[in-house]
């Protein structure tokens, strides 16, 4: 090879990979309307996208896996947690979290409350753009090794395939087995709030030893729902949050639940029995 | 130094010295808040110092940059710059730009987006300096007549950066879309273009270090030029596996991504051949450490960590995790910052009174310790990365809950990013420790390299 047949090289294969690069991009934009819902843009969640880089978020969290690394990465985070439960959050975190515990915390960002409202439409409608079923698994920002949150089987619900190491469960499991994978499936995921450990409280008290604890609830004067026996105090407790609080500022505030609701309408009412079944085990 | 004009160099060269030392405070804050508890967490908080601590790199790496144009531009078309006037103003507004920038986030005055975090008016003061930097580069050339094969692959790749910056000072309306044109500033400033420079850069420290043949080495030039470009643009494309763009990205990202290190083995042969063919034709044995240091260390920070987290079924697990700090490190240092201060050891002896030509032993133990302390980085992130993949990502374990069991990782990534700060505190005081040479003097023959290299 001599000096101009190198050159030559060196113009043609960066022509080429150019060209073809420069084809791949507009074929994309002929897609991203699609894939990332654009018709869903809003000026709220513009006005969201705006807060989120106006305070700087990205330089500590990931979104979409970019960003920095000191603290989670909130691709899903609305669908692990619900609004009132962000909003919460947003406005304080020491609330939730205790930086002598963690060695970390989120400083106060002094939000408005139309900023809060509009990031969290932002970060909603980042929840739900179409990039490739990542991350592979829920990522949680507290949790730990215990029973229910240590076990590999937490998978995105509708997602097609299983993720390595994952035990699908069939029709043929008993229905406790199957309301276990509802607990770690359901969107949001419940794992993403509690743990099945005595003492391990994270985003929601934990469930271990739930039973009891309703039993006694029921019991006392102080419960203002409507269950009358331990499986309808469960039942409730997933319905309708709200009915009845366990007590602290981080579960609640003004009567309204962080817990989620919508999961009569996601869960089938087979995965509804199946998930109560599963969690009047937790004696 | 052959030609006068090249003194601006040195001035050049010291703000980057500076801005790297600062760099370096900031970066240490971070990492010590990785440890935790952060008294500072509403002075300094965290996005803060890594705001800096990057924009930092970027500003101080680009002076270098520039800098080491300016020394060589003279050197290999024969003849004074255009105007030394205009080098001094662009770099009074540089500097202008990049305190004013940094004052600004301390506020939290910036636009949130990765790396292009300079707000509007710096961006453009940007464009103008590199305007300026261009025409003035440009005018000299062309004023001199002659354009050597090493000047062409710098110009291509200073013009392609500023070209490549432009899709940053546009609005995007879609987060997706506006990641997917930050990769074309990002991904191919430093897989693509930047390579240029580094490879040019390169190719004029071995041609004059070693007595390598000009018509050789700017023929292999050429070669790893069309490497780098074949797969690094394409390559783009191990940054859209995830952020919402069609499918087909993840094959190509994998397969052309992969392909990448194969420009920087192709770099560090070359630097090897050089010197082991041609011997050593020059005295300035440190700046051929800083030359050789920096092929190798890219090629293990870039080609070989770039590779272990490039192909989509890897980085489904490891995407935004410390494993991305990890390669982030090791390949900036090595093919960024030790190709400028390879640039700067080989320009100080001339741009500086009675320094040693063959180095100080100061200016050894800087070399040493730097690469001791950023290896030792390197494997804290990446232990550290290790852990949070399997914990966080792959065992389920809460984010905060994890990082609290890798805290002994950031310990060593302390104790070893304190090492590093040693030998560049080395580096800086070896600089400052020698007068500039203020007035030209008619000097005899300093440098046996310029008078030894061949058309
Ligand atoms: C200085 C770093 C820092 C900045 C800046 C920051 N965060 Fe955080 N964030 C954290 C940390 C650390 C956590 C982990 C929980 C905690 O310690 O409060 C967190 C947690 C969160 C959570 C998850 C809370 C949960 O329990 O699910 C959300 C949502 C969040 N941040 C949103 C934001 C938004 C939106 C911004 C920008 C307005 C932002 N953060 C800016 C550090 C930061
Ligand atoms: C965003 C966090 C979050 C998610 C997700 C979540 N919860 Fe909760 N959950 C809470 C909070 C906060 C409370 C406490 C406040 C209250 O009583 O509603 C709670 C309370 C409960 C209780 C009552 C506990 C008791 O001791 O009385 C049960 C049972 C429960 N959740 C089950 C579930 C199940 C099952 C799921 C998944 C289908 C789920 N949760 C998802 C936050 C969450
Ligand atoms: C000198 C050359 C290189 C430099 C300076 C460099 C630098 C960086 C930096 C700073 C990042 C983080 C960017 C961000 O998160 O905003 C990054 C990410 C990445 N680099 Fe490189 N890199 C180089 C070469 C390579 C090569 C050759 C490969 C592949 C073989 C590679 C693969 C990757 C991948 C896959 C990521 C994304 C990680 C993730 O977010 O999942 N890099 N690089
Ligand atoms: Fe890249």
């Amino acid at each position: 090879m001599n000096n101009r047949q190198a050159r030559m090289f060196a113009i043609a294969s960066t022509g080429i990979s150019v060209l073809v690069f420069l084809i791949l991009t507009l074929d994309s934009h002929r897609q991203f309307d699609t894939l990332t819902n654009a018709e869903n843009i809003t000026p709220e969640v513009t006005h969201g996208k705006d807060v989120w880089h106006k305070y700087n978020c990205i330089n500590c969290h990931t979104l979409f896996g970019e960003g920095a690394y000191y603290a989670p990465d909130l691709t899903k985070i609305t669908q692990h947690r619900g609004e009132a439960y962000l909003q919460a959050y947003m406005r304080d975190p020491a609330k939730f979290y205790d930086e002598n515990k963690h060695r970390r915390l989120m400083p106060k960002q002094n939000l408005s409350e139309k900023e809060i409202s509009d990031l969290i439409q932002f970060l909603d409608w980042v929840s739900k753009v179409d990039n490739q079923g990542w991350p592979p698994r829920p990522i949680l920002v507290t949790g730990s090794f215990i029973p229910g949150a240590d076990s590999v089987a937490a998978v995105a619900a509708g997602s097609a395939d299983n993720p390595a190491g994952i035990r699908p469960v069939t029709d043929d499991d008993d229905p406790r087995a199957q309301g276990e994978h509802v607990f770690r499936s359901a969107i949001p995921a419940c794992n993403a709030c509690h743990s099945t450990a005595p003492g391990a409280n994270m985003a929601g008290p934990t469930l271990a030893g739930l039973v009891t604890r309703a039993e006694a609830v029921l019991a006392s004067g102080d419960y203002t729902g409507k269950a009358t026996d331990v499986e309808g105090y469960i039942r409730e407790s997933v319905i309708a949050p709200s009915a009845h609080l366990v007590p602290g500022d981080m579960y609640s505030a003004n009567g309204t639940s962080f817990m989620p609701v919508g999961y009569e309408d996601s869960l089938t009412p087979e995965q509804l029995d199946h998930l109560i079944a599963y969690l009047a085990t937790l004696k | 130094m052959q030609y006068r004009s090249q003194s601006v160099a040195y001035w050049y060269f010291a703000v980057a010295m500076v801005l790297f030392g600062l760099q370096l405070v900031f970066g240490l804050l971070s990492a010590s808040k990785y440890l935790g508890p952060d008294p500072l967490l509403y002075i300094l908080p965290f996005d803060v110092t890594k705001v800096i601590h990057t924009n930092l790199l970027i500003v101080w790496v680009l002076t270098g940059f520039m800098g080491a144009t300016y020394w060589m531009i003279p050197d290999e078309s024969r003849t004074e710059l255009h105007s030394t006037r205009l080098a001094y103003i662009q770099l009074f507004l540089w500097v202008i730009m990049g305190v004013t920038a940094i004052i600004g986030y301390l506020f939290r005055y910036g636009t949130g987006n990765k790396l292009l975090e300079q707000p509007l008016p710096h961006k453009i003061i940007i464009v103008i300096c590199m305007l300026i930097f261009l025409y003035n580069i440009g005018m000299t050339i062309k004023k001199s007549g002659r354009f050597t094969t090493t000047e062409g692959v710098l110009m291509l790749g200073l013009v392609s950066s500023a070209v490549l910056f432009f899709p940053a000072l546009l609005h995007y309306e879609n987060y997706t879309v506006s990641i997917f044109y930050r990769w074309w500033t990002i991904h191919l400033w430093v897989e693509g273009v930047w390579m240029m420079i580094m490879g040019a850069f390169l190719a004029y420290l071995l041609i004059r270090l070693s007595g390598a043949d000009r018509e050789v080495m700017e023929k292999w030039l050429y070669v790893i030029v069309g490497l780098v470009f074949i797969a690094g643009i394409l390559g783009t494309a191990h940054h859209y596996y995830w952020v919402g763009v069609p499918t087909y990205w993840l094959p190509i990202g994998g397969f052309f991504s992969a392909l990448e290190p194969a420009a920087l083995v192709a770099m560090a042969i070359y630097a090897y051949t050089a010197i082991r063919r041609s011997g050593l034709a020059h005295p300035n044995k440190l700046a051929l450490h800083w030359t050789v240091g920096s092929a190798v260390f890219t090629l293990f920070g870039a080609g070989l960590l770039g590779l272990a987290h490039t192909w989509p079924s890897v980085n489904k697990w490891t995407h935004g995790t410390l494993i991305t700090a990890m390669h982030g490190h090791a390949a900036f240092y090595g093919a960024y910052a030790m190709i400028v201060l390879a640039m700067i050891t080989y320009a100080l002896p001339s741009l500086t009174r009675h320094r040693p030509e063959g180095g100080s032993s100061i200016g050894y133990w800087a070399f040493w310790l730097q690469i001791t302390g950023m290896f030792g980085m390197t494997l804290s992130f990446a232990t550290a990365g290790i852990g949070q993949v399997y914990l966080e990502r792959i065992m389920g374990m809460g984010y905060l809950d994890t990082q609290l069991k890798i805290q002994v990782h950031f310990l060593m990534l302390i104790a070893t990013a304190s090492i590093f700060t040693v030998g560049v505190a080395l580096f800086i005081y070896d600089f400052f420790r020698f007068a500039p040479r203020f007035i030209f003097e008619d000097e005899p023959q300093l440098e046996a390299g310029v008078t030894r290299s061949t058309p």
